[in-house]
């Protein structure tokens, strides 16, 4: 038995999971497989049993991006959830879907052989806030806050909260 | 000099061309953005509405908040676009562009959403992947090439 629970999901909440186990073997993927799974330069991801992983609100779409793995998604706003080597008894969620993306560290990289140059840099780059970006337009940030549709960063027992906000 | 840069999802079902150069290509790393790639940050690049044509198939498209369209693939999730509603602009994830690396991010975004370790990832060690699972991958291969075609997919896709 474990005290350990994970809980995470897609950004509209209609596909919510908890997992129950410690995840390992967490990394980041630069393969161009991985890259047009999530839209971006690599999928960053750990490692649990599939029996430790249960979808507590809703289910995913699944594409079948080879005979050997299958990727899962948000069908209604198209979040990246996981990948699935078929054969396997191991599920790779990724991370950004935690709750809490910060509790699992990345420890090795794969597929360097299509790593993006730019991606070594990024960290280097010009960097603003939020709310340095909306500076003069704190009005359009306001609006974005209030009628945020994005499920919270925590499990709740009803969603979408009630009618859609007017704006 | 006419511009000719195209993209898609994973599966090919939506395929996009724009007519000009990504202007101010950025990442954000802001939660939403988080969650809408699954990903720690979003890398965008936006042109004018009327320079970016989807050319196959068509975005699927939830509405994050009620300024702000992300579209996707609704066949394999691929995230596509950013926009704001009010705006005559639109942004394409870099990571669906058929050569990623011609453009290059300039700015951070959402940097308070950057997580503590992000900094290092390039530099943790490289592990070597499989050759035969490579080779089996490779064959089965599912993902629409890094260029238009006139046909996808090219044959009945095995169960």
């Amino acid at each position: 038995m474990t005290d350990m629970r994970l809980t995470g999901g897609c950004q509209c909440g209609a596909v919510r999971y908890v997992i129950r186990e410690t995840p390992y073997q967490v990394g980041i993927c630069h393969c161009r497989m991985c890259q047009k799974a999530v839209g971006g330069p690599f999928f960053a991801s750990f490692t649990v049993k599939k029996g430790s992983i249960e979808w507590t609100r809703g289910s995913p779409a699944v594409f079948q991006s080879s005979l050997k793995m299958e990727r899962g998604f948000c069908r209604d706003c198209g979040t990246p959830l996981y990948n699935n080597w078929t054969a396997n008894e191991v599920i790779h969620p990724a991370i950004a879907t935690l709750d809490d993306p910060s509790s699992v560290l990345p420890e090795f990289q794969i597929g360097t052989e299509s790593r993006l140059a730019w991606t070594n840099d990024l960290a280097e780059l010009k960097a603003m806030t939020t709310d340095d970006i909306f500076k003069g337009y704190e009005a359009l940030l306001d609006e974005i806050k209030g009628t945020n549709r994005q499920h919270p960063d925590h499990d709740t027992a009803v969603w979408p909260p009630g009618p859609p906000r007017a704006s | 000099m006419s511009v000719r840069i195209t993209g898609g999802c994973q599966c090919g079902a939506v395929r996009y061309a724009l007519s000009e150069a990504p202007t101010e290509p950025s990442v954000c790393y802001c939660r939403m953005c988080q969650k809408a790639f699954g990903s720690y940050f979003a890398p965008l690049g936006g042109v004018p509405t009327v320079a970016f044509t989807v050319t196959r198939g068509s975005l699927a498209v939830f509405k994050s908040s009620d300024q702000a369209e992300r579209g996707f693939c609704r066949d394999c999730g691929t995230p596509l676009t950013f926009r704001y509603v009010e705006r005559p602009r639109i942004s394409v994830s870099l990571g669906s562009l058929d050569h990623p690396e011609s453009v290059l991010p300039k700015s951070q975004y959402g940097i308070e959403g950057r997580l503590s370790f992000f900094s290092t990832l390039t530099n943790l060690p490289a592990e070597q992947d499989e050759p035969e699972l490579v080779r089996r991958i490779a064959a089965s291969n599912h993902q629409h090439p890094d260029h238009d075609t006139d046909v996808w997919p090219t044959k009945g896709r095995e169960p």
